[in-house]
């Protein structure tokens, strides 16, 4: 690796040394505790897959450079001088990683193992060998955010097509303003994804709430954040805050996306609406009676999964469960739950990669809890992890349905 | 010669240690403070204890080491607890302090047991090092911090337990660790005749001269864990 390209990548990790970086960067003491607390190493048990193992190869590059120590006595601290070697460690790290945040449960010092990642993704920008497919959603998203006015025109066709689809399922007379977009002062901004399952299913439920809500015209998903360009990732979540900020609308209901939730909700300082999981407003309606559901109609085993940033990293638990138990009587718990709850495998972007026969083997944890359960439908509330879920079930040979929150609620609606 | 280079362990590095001790973690402190913050949080749920209540329990009582290993979680307990009275036993080494003798004792507190403690959770530590997977991901400053403190434990233990247990009696006293002590704490540092010409002054000497490193590496090295442990918890709640 050349000096300059040294000097540039050293500038970046500069640009990452925050307040919560420098004193992860400096505790751990390498008590190992977190050693198998990681669903991947679970599956693949290398030392490549611990948490700590992950942290300490972006350590070792910051104490070459930034430490003293590593200057005059390298050998203390295992300091290592950045190189293209270093990089192919730092992409397995970064990428083998599905920012579950696991680790930090199980750390003793509460050290966000993901968060040290980040100086790992932004380094790979820098050295050009982020993923592709990472990099040019990235892109796609913040175009998109830069030209709305030249999308908005295709987009408003392709939701008449959908509105159609919620009259059908209404059994409405008209299809007329069942998606409203850019309505100014409405009570809810719901945010949806590109798939037009994220858009149909929640429309549903907010129209038979008699909600006044409207929607987006992003997708919540922040491949910004997975690709790890703060710069990025900080233009994605801007489109939609001042999206909600122009149409002053009191709250921004996010998607069933984990990551969309938790960045605006705690990632982005204070904001002027309130921020909720569409997980929480249905179980308002429900309690509210907004809504009405065929209670105890699922009569299979049904387990949940509780998405990583929906639960440990957004403090989501009881709502879901709350909701399928409404519907499904014979609800299981996995083991570990809740905040313990292993991840699936597919968060951090993983999802967009070409990547699936690693996926299948770090979602082995995952298969083995869903196995105990001997439940028949595994619900979830995040799409990467309902991607992911599939992916086991198919690699496994799963004999289990794999169902988005509101996916159930709207089949048990009642209309 | 040797005179000299027990004269530099006895007083000049001592001054050199706290100086690097103290400096370092304020050094190490202002670096954080003068990094910028973050917008958001870095939170995680749930949050079953208030903020203070659920920092001061996530740093004294280590619930992830429990739940991982009840022995570690012992001889993290262990140790640290020892360490504190390490810490006190050191400060009645200077000199009387009567609030630490509301249990009245004789000094060195612990009677031994400290060190022992001290000594034996220090080799647990180590041995887990040698031993997969923590060997995997063990680097230098692993072994060379514990090996330091291992050897300062030994030679301390060794001085209080000859003095305290044996039959024909040791003779560095109590009274003798005080008038150096203190006189360090007094910036008039002396080195009184009964230590300089005892015949294990070389075990004095070792066991400062261990003490001292320890001391440097603190700031620089993750014993600063003791000082950023409280920060990185509280992030976690805010």
């Amino acid at each position: 690796m050349e000096k300059q390209k040294r000097k540039e990548l050293k500038k970046l990790i500069k640009s990452r040394l925050t307040r919560p970086m420098r004193y992860y960067l400096d505790l751990c003491t390498r008590c190992g505790i977190c050693y198998d607390s990681c669903h991947v190493y679970y599956g693949i048990p290398k030392k490549e897959y611990s948490p700590v193992h992950r942290a300490e190869v972006v350590r070792k590059i910051y104490r070459k450079h930034f430490r003293l120590s590593g200057l005059l006595w390298p050998f203390w601290g295992d300091s290592t001088k950045m190189s293209d070697q270093v990089m192919d460690e730092l992409l397995e790290a970064a990428y083998s990683c599905t920012m579950c945040r696991r680790c930090m449960l199980h750390c003793p010092f509460g050290i966000d193992m993901p968060y040290i990642l980040g100086i790992a993704k932004l380094l790979l920008i820098g050295n050009g060998t982020a993923p592709e497919e990472l990099v040019m959603l990235a892109d796609a998203a913040v175009e998109k955010g830069k030209s709305i006015d030249e999308f908005k025109e295709g987009y408003q066709t392709v939701i008449k097509d959908l509105e159609k689809q919620v009259q059908q399922r209404l059994k409405l007379k008209s299809s007329e303003d069942l998606i409203p977009m850019e309505k100014k002062e409405a009570n809810i901004l719901y945010v949806g994804l590109a798939g037009a399952h994220s858009i149909i299913t929640p429309a549903i439920i907010f129209n038979a709430a008699k909600e006044n809500w409207c929607l987006s015209y992003f997708e919540g998903v922040n491949f910004g954040t997975f690709v790890g360009d703060p710069e990025k990732a900080n233009f994605i979540a801007k489109r939609i805050i001042k999206e909600a900020k122009t149409l002053n609308v009191k709250e921004v209901v996010m998607v069933e996306c984990g990551t969309a939730y938790r960045i605006l909700k705690y990632m982005v300082g204070p904001l002027p609406f309130k921020v909720s999981s569409i997980v929480e407003v249905i179980h308002r309606y429900i309690s509210q009676g907004k809504i009405k559901v065929k209670e105890g109609a699922v009569k299979e085993g049904v387990t949940y999964h509780d998405p990583c940033q929906l639960g440990r990293n957004g403090g989501i638990f009881d709502e879901p469960r709350e909701v399928i138990k409404k519907v499904a009587p014979d609800f299981r718990e996995m083991a570990p739950t809740r905040e313990y709850n292993w991840c699936c495998g597919g968060g951090g972007g993983l999802v967009a990669l070409d990547n699936e026969e690693f996926r299948i083997k770090s979602g082995k944890a995952k298969k083995d809890q869903i196995d105990v359960t001997g439940a028949k439908i595994v619900v979830t509330a995040c799409e990467n992890c309902v991607m992911q879920l599939k992916t086991i079930k198919s690699g496994y040979g799963m004999d289990v349905e794999v169902k988005y929150l509101s996916e159930l609620v709207e089949e048990n609606l009642i209309i | 010669m040797w005179n000299s280079i027990y004269y530099f362990v006895m007083v000049p590095m001592v001054y050199i240690a706290f100086a690097t001790l103290i400096l370092g973690i304020l050094f190490k402190f202002m670096r954080v403070v003068f990094s910028p913050p973050i917008p958001g949080t870095l939170g995680i749920f749930p949050r079953k204890l208030p903020k203070p209540l659920g920092v001061l329990k996530d740093s004294f009582l280590v619930p992830a080491a429990w739940r991982s290993s009840k022995i570690f979680w012992l001889a993290i307990m262990a140790f640290h607890l020892a360490f504190l009275l390490l810490f006190i036993g050191h400060l009645e080494l200077i000199k009387d302090f009567k609030i630490i003798q509301v249990i009245s004792h004789e000094v060195f507190l612990g009677a031994g047991w400290v060190g022992m403690v001290l000594i034996f959770t220090t080799l647990f530590f180590l041995m887990r090092r040698f031993s997969s997977p923590v060997r995997q991901i063990s680097i230098p400053e692993d072994y060379i911090l514990l090996i330091v403190l291992f050897l300062t434990f030994i030679f301390g233990s060794h001085m209080h337990l000859a003095a305290r247990y044996s039959e024909s009696g040791f003779d560095i006293q109590v009274g003798d660790y005080r008038a150096y002590l203190s006189s360090l704490f007094a910036f008039n540092p002396i080195i009184p005749e009964e230590i300089s010409e005892s015949p294990h002054y070389i075990l004095l000497v070792i066991h400062i001269f261990l003490a001292n490193l320890f001391m440097i590496f603190f700031p620089f090295s993750k014993m600063i864990h003791s000082v950023f442990v409280f920060v990185a918890h509280k992030i976690k709640r805010k």
